[in-house]
């Protein structure tokens, strides 16, 4: 008998299902940053709001990057409906915290499904997710390298002034 | 309804209903309370994902008429499911086996055309 599902997409249902809700962990994701943008703008903030704003527009980016492999692999990619973003926060730099913190998430979620695709045998997805992998490290890496600005270079004085002023030089290049 | 075109196999079938395959168009025949209906293989999935979603457990809690029954209108179908408690229980161990029955050809077909290689 014909194998109508295969015929409609490689994507396994539990596969396909991972994928989707990924897609709405980076909307999620994505308007957290912009939040986050809006909240740094609010308190003067000038260089921390680009910086979160262009965050912002990576995780779109990484929406995106999903949404097109769904669909590409016959799949249904689905428009996820993005809610619960908080719009303020406790202080400078709790939303540097926060922002880490949703890294670390957003990287045990990759890995999550990595393993569940290994577990499947779909090594198409595998091999997709690697990327996602790899630019995880560097997330996480910009995210913590932020939050240590605090210790470096202490909030008192002019101090909030000056980490705000180094959040977009950090750099990762590593590669 | 079915006609020489589609020469439907049989897939999976419960007391209250039965799902077909259609080799010929490549779609699937849904029997169920007393009508036939065919699917595209999304909808199909579509629609055993409706009947999944359906919250059971507060339409068994309803003590009021609207509540007690789940109406599925799956588009591009002029099906209409109204379905009570029994029903959409019915309807998703039917969806849901012939799921896994197609699961389970999935994997056939591919060992199959694996050793015909
Ligand atoms: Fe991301
Ligand atoms: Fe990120």
């Amino acid at each position: 008998m014909k194998d109508l599902l295969r015929l409609r997409t490689s994507l396994s249902e539990e596969i396909e299902t991972l994928l989707n809700e990924q897609i709405k962990v980076e909307a999620h994701s994505s308007s957290v940053y912009l939040a986050m943008s809006s909240w740094c703008n609010r308190h003067g903030f000038d260089y921390s709001a680009g910086y979160f704003q262009k965050q912002s527009g990576e995780e779109r980016e990484h929406m995106l990057k999903l949404f097109n492999f769904v669909n590409d692999l016959g799949g249904r990619a689905i428009s996820p409906e993005v809610t619960n973003i908080p719009q303020d926060f406790e202080s400078f730099r709790s939303v540097f915290e926060q922002a880490l913190q949703q890294e670390i998430y957003v990287t045990q979620q990759f890995n999550r499904i990595a393993d569940r695709c290994m577990k499947a045998r779909d090594y198409v997805t595998f091999q997709f997710l690697q990327w996602f992998l790899k630019e995880q490290v560097e997330e996480e890496y910009v995210a913590r390298r932020a939050l240590e600005l605090f210790d470096v270079i202490g909030e008192e004085g002019t101090g909030r002034y000056e980490i705000d002023k180094h959040v977009p030089k950090i750099k990762y290049d590593n590669e | 309804m079915l006609n020489s075109l589609c020469q439907p196999v049989e897939i999976f079938k419960t007391e209250h209903g039965a799902v077909y395959q259609c080799n010929g168009r490549n779609c699937f025949w849904v029997e169920f309370a007393g009508g036939k209906t065919s699917f595209k293989v999304e909808d199909f999935l579509l629609l055993k994902q409706k009947v999944e979603a359906i919250d059971v457990q507060s339409m068994a809690n309803s003590t009021t008429r609207a509540t007690d029954i789940a109406i599925v209108m799956p588009l591009r179908s002029e099906r209409c499911f109204v379905l009570t408690l029994t029903d959409v229980l019915n309807f998703r161990e039917l969806l849901q086996g012939a799921k896994a029955m197609l699961d389970l050809n999935s994997l056939i077909y591919e060992c199959l055309h694996a050793m015909a290689v």
